[in-house]
């Protein structure tokens, strides 16, 4: 059970993951329409460029945005759900040592202690962002299912790993709970809402290039948040 | 298919069908009309499936429903915080609905979603600032309304404007006769002030082409003399084309796509047969944006500019004031409490904040100008964009959303608003005979001609020292 989950299972997770998302870049980028989005696309490459890296950038860091700025506590949910859903399993000692003895490459790892808290507030941050949901009623009437299945399978993982990483030799099957939802979480990527690991930075980068060649961005301004 | 009379899927073409239309009162035959309307299924979901690309489709899909584009908003915030004012919301439940149920939609479902196309959004684009994956759901609130358009579930003014832009090229029944009639008629009143003034009609390769909004022939032409006198003395080589000189677009707000084009076609073909260096428009946000940022579209212009350079009307003055074409006169300078209201479309989506602030340094005496909050390209719509002014059966919605530019307002103590933009100015107008806080408005060029220094060689020369 283990050897198929961490053997055939893995690579088959990556595969749809990676094959997944890239398809759902194509069907993006293919999709675009200049004179629709009444963006042009295949002009002003410089402005283009710009507006699409300042629009990432500012969104990507922590109250980089007006918008974050403004609401504080949100953006502080945010940013610590996805580091815990994004930096720590790819900077996590054991997930390191399992690469490095299966491929011999490593990296720099986190100190468990700092790991361990990233998890916690990940969680945390995860929670509130789900009790949010209900307790406001702005958030309330556009939450769907689909939003609460989509945190479950996020956190799942995390919260798995956390106790598995944790239990001192009492069997394995806390192990398996986070391998089996790692992949869930993976598989799931491509379809679901959870599309945005990479469908966030195209749509962010069409609007910044909107913003950056049509709507003001040649008037020396730069981007309009 | 039961269509109505007045209300039906084909768009206005004829004069005869716009007098039709016009002669029902208030649109009440119209609506009572739309109750009945059916909608063509069929022809719903094939346009969406031709038009709805990856781009929408992408912003509903990705949708976090995280609700941070609530408080962007100024309906949902005037409307206590109303939930079903809540950009996402907004959109999820009708161009979302349309999308989920294949086109498979009912007339209620389609009344109920022109209300929310037409008065719960101005299409301002103030949302799509806040949103992290920068869904714009004004963008999407226009493709919405192209779709209702198309079914003939438009409110009953727009669909008449749309009319009339097929029909005038214009928003308002100016015909070329009637324009080029205004404009001699303009100049020669303004010859005993101002001799030697003109407003040249199709004068080939001037440096600026100049164009309106209808409703300046129409109804207050002394707009267009305001024009032309601060040209004159800015000593500009300007003129104005017979036709292609009506830059707005109600076929916009309306969401009929095809007018838009027309109407817009007329312009650019102006452009290429008289040459101008330049192209300068009046004040009005949404003639700039119909024109300038989202036409060349329309018109199929791939690099998305229009065929000569097209300035907005703070441009031209901004560098009129700078170059020391127009010099305004210290004395003369605004001193009271004045402040400044930043329009969507060329403020918010075409990056003109600065530049309008360049022109009140020189006509504001330093410390008169005082600023609304939020303000630049953060201001909030002034409660009547997006065609909401000019749609009586959402008026109530409409007074109340301009609660909101009325609190910006009384906030700074300004007892003057400059609005260079058409649709800004009504509002504020709008505002104050609803809410009477005793506050002027004005457009920028009454203003400048008030306080701008006259060169010597352009006042009248008095006649006892002629003879």
């Amino acid at each position: 059970m283990y050897a198929f989950l961490t053997g055939p299972m893995l690579w088959l997770s990556f595969a749809i993951f990676v094959i997944g998302c890239a398809w759902r870049v194509v069907k993006y980028v293919k999709g675009l329409s200049w004179q629709l989005d009444r963006v042009p696309y295949g002009y002003y490459r410089e402005l283009a460029w710009k507006g699409a890296l300042k629009s990432i950038f500012h969104w990507i860091t922590p109250y980089g945005s007006r918008s974050w700025r403004f609401k504080p506590l949100y953006a502080a949910a945010f940013f610590l759900l996805h580091i815990g859903l994004v930096i720590v399993p790819l900077f996590l000692f054991a997930h390191v040592m399992l690469v490095s003895e299966r491929f011999g490459i490593s990296w720099p790892t986190l100190p468990a202690g700092l790991a361990d808290a990233l998890t916690i507030l990940a969680l945390a941050a995860g929670a509130f962002i789900l009790l949010r949901r209900f307790a406001l009623p702005e958030v309330r009437i556009i939450t769907t299912p689909h939003d609460l299945w989509i945190m479950a399978i996020s956190l799942a993982p995390l919260l798995t790993g956390f106790v598995a990483a944790h239990q001192a030799g009492e069997g394995n099957g806390w192990l398996l709970a986070h391998i089996v939802t790692g992949e869930i979480w993976l598989v799931a990527i491509p379809f679901t809402k959870l599309s945005h690991v990479v469908l966030f930075f195209c749509s962010r980068a069409q609007i910044g290039v909107d913003f950056g060649v049509k709507r003001g961005g040649q008037r020396g301004r730069g981007i309009v948040w | 298919m039961p269509e109505g009379i007045y209300c039906n899927k084909t768009p206005i073409t004829t004069e005869e069908a716009l007098k039709a239309l016009l002669s029902d009162t208030r649109g009440t035959k119209y609506y009572a009309e739309m109750e009945q309307l059916e909608v063509d299924r069929e022809k719903l979901w094939a346009t969406i499936q031709k038009t709805f690309k990856s781009r929408m489709q992408t912003w509903l899909d990705v949708c976090a429903r995280c609700g941070l584009c609530a408080d962007s908003c100024f309906l949902y915030l005037v409307n206590d915080r109303n939930p079903e004012q809540v950009p996402s919301y907004k959109i999820h439940s009708t161009l979302g609905e349309i999308i989920k149920r294949k086109g498979d939609v009912d007339g209620a479902f389609m009344r109920h979603a022109m209300e929310v196309a037409w008065s719960r959004c101005t299409c301002c684009n103030r949302c799509a600032q806040f949103c992290p994956h920068g869904i714009d759901i004004g963008v999407m609130m226009g493709y919405t309304r192209g779709l209702l358009y198309s079914q003939g579930f438009v409110p009953w003014e727009l669909k008449i404007g749309a009319g009339m832009h097929r029909v005038y090229r214009a928003q308002m029944d100016v015909t070329t006769e009637d324009w080029v009639e205004t404009c001699e008629w303009m100049a020669e009143e303004q010859q005993d002030d101002w001799p030697g003034l003109e407003i040249p009609v199709d004068k080939e390769d001037a440096d600026i082409m100049y164009t309106c909004n209808a409703r300046e022939p129409k109804h207050y032409p002394e707009d267009l003399a305001e024009a032309a006198i601060l040209f004159h003395i800015a000593g500009e080589n300007w003129t104005v084309p017979s036709e292609g000189w009506e830059q707005t677009s109600l076929s916009m707000f309306a969401g009929d796509w095809e007018a838009c084009k027309l109407q817009v076609q007329t312009v650019y073909a102006a452009i290429e047969r008289l040459r101008p260096k330049r192209v300068v428009g009046t004040e009005c946000g949404h003639a700039h944006r119909a024109t300038v940022v989202e036409g060349p579209y329309w018109a199929g212009r791939p690099d998305g500019q229009p065929p000569a350079p097209y300035i907005h009307y703070v441009q031209w003055v901004a560098e009129a004031l700078r170059e020391g074409k127009l010099k305004i006169d210290p004395a003369k300078r605004i001193k009271q409490p004045v402040t400044y209201q930043d329009s969507c479309n060329y403020i918010r989506n075409w990056g003109l904040a600065e530049t309008a602030r360049e022109i009140l340094s020189y006509i504001v005496e330093p410390g008169y100008l005082v600023e609304m909050t939020p303000n630049k390209e953060y201001n909030y719509c002034c409660g009547g964009g997006g065609g909401f002014n000019g749609i009586g059966k959402f008026r109530p919605m409409r007074n109340k959303a301009l609660l909101t530019k009325r609190d910006q307002i009384l906030a700074t103590g300004a007892k003057l608003v400059i609005a260079p933009c058409h649709n800004c100015w009504d509002a504020i107008r709008d505002l104050e005979e609803e809410y009477h806080i005793h506050i002027d408005w004005s457009f920028l060029k009454p203003l400048l001609l008030k306080m701008v220094i006259v060169p010597e060689h352009l006042l009248p020369k008095d006649e006892d020292s002629e003879e």
